[in-house]
Parts: C-alpha cells; structure tokens; sequence
C-alpha cells in the first residue's frame, strides 16, 4: 500500500464510522413513511454536513450524512482513456446488480463513479464495522482490479501483435 | 489458436471426407466465412459430383484485378459457371478424382482456400506490379526517375465489407496495404488503439523485419485521390498501414504474405472481442468476491439447542 493510500483510507475508515450513527426515523412531512432523508431532502434540519476526503482531484470520497442514511460515492481513479472505460464498465456491471449489493446505490451522484446508499435499517440488520470493512475494502480492490486488467489489456496488445507480425519475418 | 486459419474449415473437412471414400451423399450446406463471404456446397447433378460456390461482395473489382487470371491458375479444369446467386463456382468430380494422396490433399486445400484466392488477385497484382517497378526504377538515380516509376501504381481498393475497404499500392520499393476499418463502439475504439499501438512498437522492440505498421484516423496519403474514403477523420474510422519491403516480396514468401496480411482484419477485431469477454468473465468473478465480503457483514443466526418443555433437545439426522 503506498505512502498516501493508508492515510486516505484510515480517514474514510473513521468518518464513515462516525457517520453510521443512524437512528430510525420516519417522514415529517407525510406520515406512515419511512424514507432515507438523505434521498428525499425534504427537511434541512435532519441532514448532516456533507464531507468530502480527497487524496487528489481525481480520487475522492464524498459522505453526506442524515439522521437515518448515509450516501458514500466514490470517484475511482481514471488516469487515461483506457482506465476510463474500464471503470465505466465495472461501475455499470456492479449496478446493474445493485440488489444483490443491499447498500448499492443503483445510479452514481453526479461527478463520481459508485455510490452507497446505507440506510439506518442496513445497520439494524448488518455489522456496522463489517460494512464500513466492505467499503474500504471495495476502494483497495477496485484500484487494484482496474489496473490489473490495464495490464492484462497491454499484455495481450503486444502478445497478439508480435504473433500477428512474426510470420513476416 | 492464435492466428487465424487461411482456408474455410468446414469445407476442408467436408472434402476430406468425402474423398476418403465411402458411399456418395448428397449434401446441401451453406457455410459462411469472414467478411459476408458465403459458400455453398451441393451436389445438384449426381452425388458424386461436388460443387462449391462463392458469393463475395466485392467480386466485380477483383475480377478488375485479376481474379479471374488467379482462379484459372488455381483451379483450371475444375471451374463451372457460376451457380445462380453466386459469384464463382468450382466442380469435383469423386469419380475422377487423381489418384495419389498427396494431389488428392492439394485439391481439398486448394478448394478450401477459395476465398483467399480470390481476394490474393489485387495483392498479386501489386506483387507484379512492384517487381516491373523495381526494375524501372533501378534505371534510374533517385532523382532523375520519371514520375510514372516514383509515385507508383494506381491505387487498387477493395471494398470487402459494408464500410470497410483494403487499399493496396504498389510502388517501386515497397507495397502498400491500407485496411480502414470502423469501431462499432467506444469499448472496441479503445481497445483497437491499444492493440494498435502495439502493433506499432512491436517492429521497434521485438521484430525488426515486420511490415512497418502506421495507425492513424486521417486518410493516409496514399489515399488523397481515391474516390469513396471516408475523410470525416472521425475516431471511429482508423486506417491501419503495413509497408511490406522487398523482402516480403520475393516469390518464395509472397503466397505466405498474401495469406496472413488478409486475415489481419478478422485477427484484430476478434481479439478485441476476445478481450472484452475476458475482462467481462473477470468482472463477474470480481462481483462475486465482493458480494462475499458483504454477506460477512450479515451477523451469522446463532444455533441456540432448542429444548421442548420436558428438556428433550432436538438433534439433526445424520
């Protein structure tokens, strides 16, 4: 893990951590509902100050608490056109299976590329560490996973070049 | 499994079998290949004799080039009229069939090979047409040479696929083969310039006597004058360039040459998809990894031994 990465993560660690105490609580303004305060911003005052952890312009972490959810969207590191439509296509293939995820937000907030949307019944129902463990765990591997296949792109680029042109020498 | 095949696999064994002996059957098959080529395989007459036809797009300008010289060479006494709807049709009779194995063998790769023969007519054209060049040429210095043998030949194209086109030109020290080729999607542009760009650098790092390779999404030079070029220079158009130097051309290596270089388009395009296939089944397995780490977040219901009233626990058979 290099220099930067543990202090960026051990800081969203800690401010999601903070930012998951959520308490149940149902709509003012109509009742018999119970909706993430976040999503509908009917009230300002149950809606926390939003917070945005950033490693560089092009990495960043944007939480925006509320009295009963919390929404986590992450902008992946894209650092050219390949890595750009790689994270495109993971992003996409991950929201379409946003009901396997619970906590999956099915569309980005605009300006990042993934996002979460955890509920107050979310952490009635799960570990509270575990899913802030989920979390970083999915900004570690994510990093990982885009490079990786980059390379393999690359890799397979010179492979299938150099077998194409070798009969012609 | 990396390269592609030249010839139509499924015709290949088709004959082999048929020539193997056993009793005559008649078989009716239609059988595509790359590019919208289509075959057909029939035994209209008798069940001994097997026609194979060719339906191609772009046939009428390889006859201008030369197909028909090629397929005469090629195939000679074998060739029929065409069938209705086809191009180009060629006959084996089983019942005289030449007697040997090896000639046998020659007849069933030819005739496999049909569609890289025809479309070889414009490359040996160009081959041809280098060769007379190169020999114009070596009359002359460098500057004194007329215009006719310093700019080369005409410029051949051919229009093999809906959008798509191979431009050959021959000129006195070398053959040029442009290939345009369109990206149905941004996914494929980006790939294909991956790929492209190795193909590039792969003569500068690991293979010094390739073919030069040039990518770019302009029109090249060689193609100012021809009609029916897309100059849009948009990013979904590419034009891809190999420079065959004369040691690609010498008589012993160019049947080789014109083979490979034909299957450079289906090559390249179907190592995109097989890439993007790839990194799709890796994706999926990705997902599973990480639906795995939420379910632990799921606290596990603990297993409590469950009494009765009277203090009998209940017990799961085994």
């Amino acid at each position: 893990m290099s220099q930067s990465l543990r202090p960026y993560l051990q800081c969203v660690r800690s401010s999601l951590t903070a930012a998951l105490s959520l308490s149940n609580f149902a709509s003012q303004a109509s009742e018999r509902h119970n909706v993430p305060e976040i999503e509908a911003q009917s009230c300002p005052e149950v809606l926390l100050n939003p917070l945005t952890i950033s490693r560089n312009e092009n990495e960043k972490v944007f939480i925006e608490p509320s009295i009963n959810s919390v929404r986590i969207s992450i902008k992946i590191k894209q650092a050219d056109e390949i890595e750009n439509i790689l994270v495109h296509k993971f992003t996409r293939f991950l929201n379409q299976r946003a009901e396997a995820f619970f906590i999956l937000r099915r569309k980005a907030v605009k300006g990042y590329d993934i996002s979460f949307l955890i509920t107050n019944f979310h952490t009635e129902e799960m570990l509270k560490h575990k899913l802030v463990d989920f979390i970083i765990q999915f900004m570690e591997e994510v990093d990982k996973e885009i490079s990786e296949m980059k390379l393999f792109l690359n890799a397979r680029a010179r492979f299938v070049a150099e077998s194409f042109l070798t009969p012609f020498d | 499994m990396l390269l592609l095949d030249y010839q139509n696999v499924l015709i290949e064994s088709l004959l082999k079998e048929r020539f193997a002996g056993g009793p005559p059957v008649s078989i009716d098959q239609v059988v595509s290949d790359f590019d919208g080529v289509i075959f057909h395989i029939s035994t209209p007459e008798s069940k001994s004799k097997i026609l194979v036809s060719i339906s191609i797009k772009c046939f009428p300008e390889l006859v201008q080039y030369g197909a028909q010289a090629v397929m005469e060479r090629e195939y000679g006494p074998y060739i029929v009229a065409p069938e209705s709807g086809y191009d180009f049709s060629v006959q084996v009779d089983l019942d005289s069939l030449p007697e040997d194995q090896e000639s046998k063998d020659d007849l069933v790769r030819r005739v496999s090979l049909l569609k890289r023969n025809i479309m070889a007519a414009p490359f040996e054209q160009a081959f041809d047409e280098y060769h007379h060049l190169a020999e114009e040429a070596s009359k002359y210095t460098s500057e004194s040479a007329p215009q006719g043998v310093q700019e080369g030949g005409e410029t051949r194209s051919i229009h093999y696929r809906e959008e798509e086109a191979i431009y050959v030109k021959a000129s006195h020290d070398r053959v040029t083969v442009i290939f345009s080729t369109v990206f149905r999607e941004e996914t494929d542009r980006i790939f294909g310039k991956v790929f492209l760009q190795e193909f590039v650098d792969a003569r500068r790092r690991a293979i010094q006597n390739a073919p030069q390779v040039l990518f770019q999404n302009q029109p090249p030079l060689e193609l100012e004058k021809v009609p029916g070029v897309n100059r849009s220079g948009s990013n979904d158009i590419g034009y891809i360039t190999f420079v065959l130097f004369p040691r690609h051309l010498t008589a012993q290596r160019r049947a080789e040459v014109i083979s490979h270089i034909q299957t450079f388009r289906d090559y390249f395009h179907y190592h995109i998809k097989a890439s993007k296939a790839f990194i799709h089944s890796r994706m999926r397995k990705r997902t599973a990894d990480f639906l795995q780490v939420l379910r632990r977040a799921r606290p596990e219901a603990e297993e409590k031994e469950r009494k009765t009233a009277s203090g009998r626990t209940f017990r799961v058979q085994s």
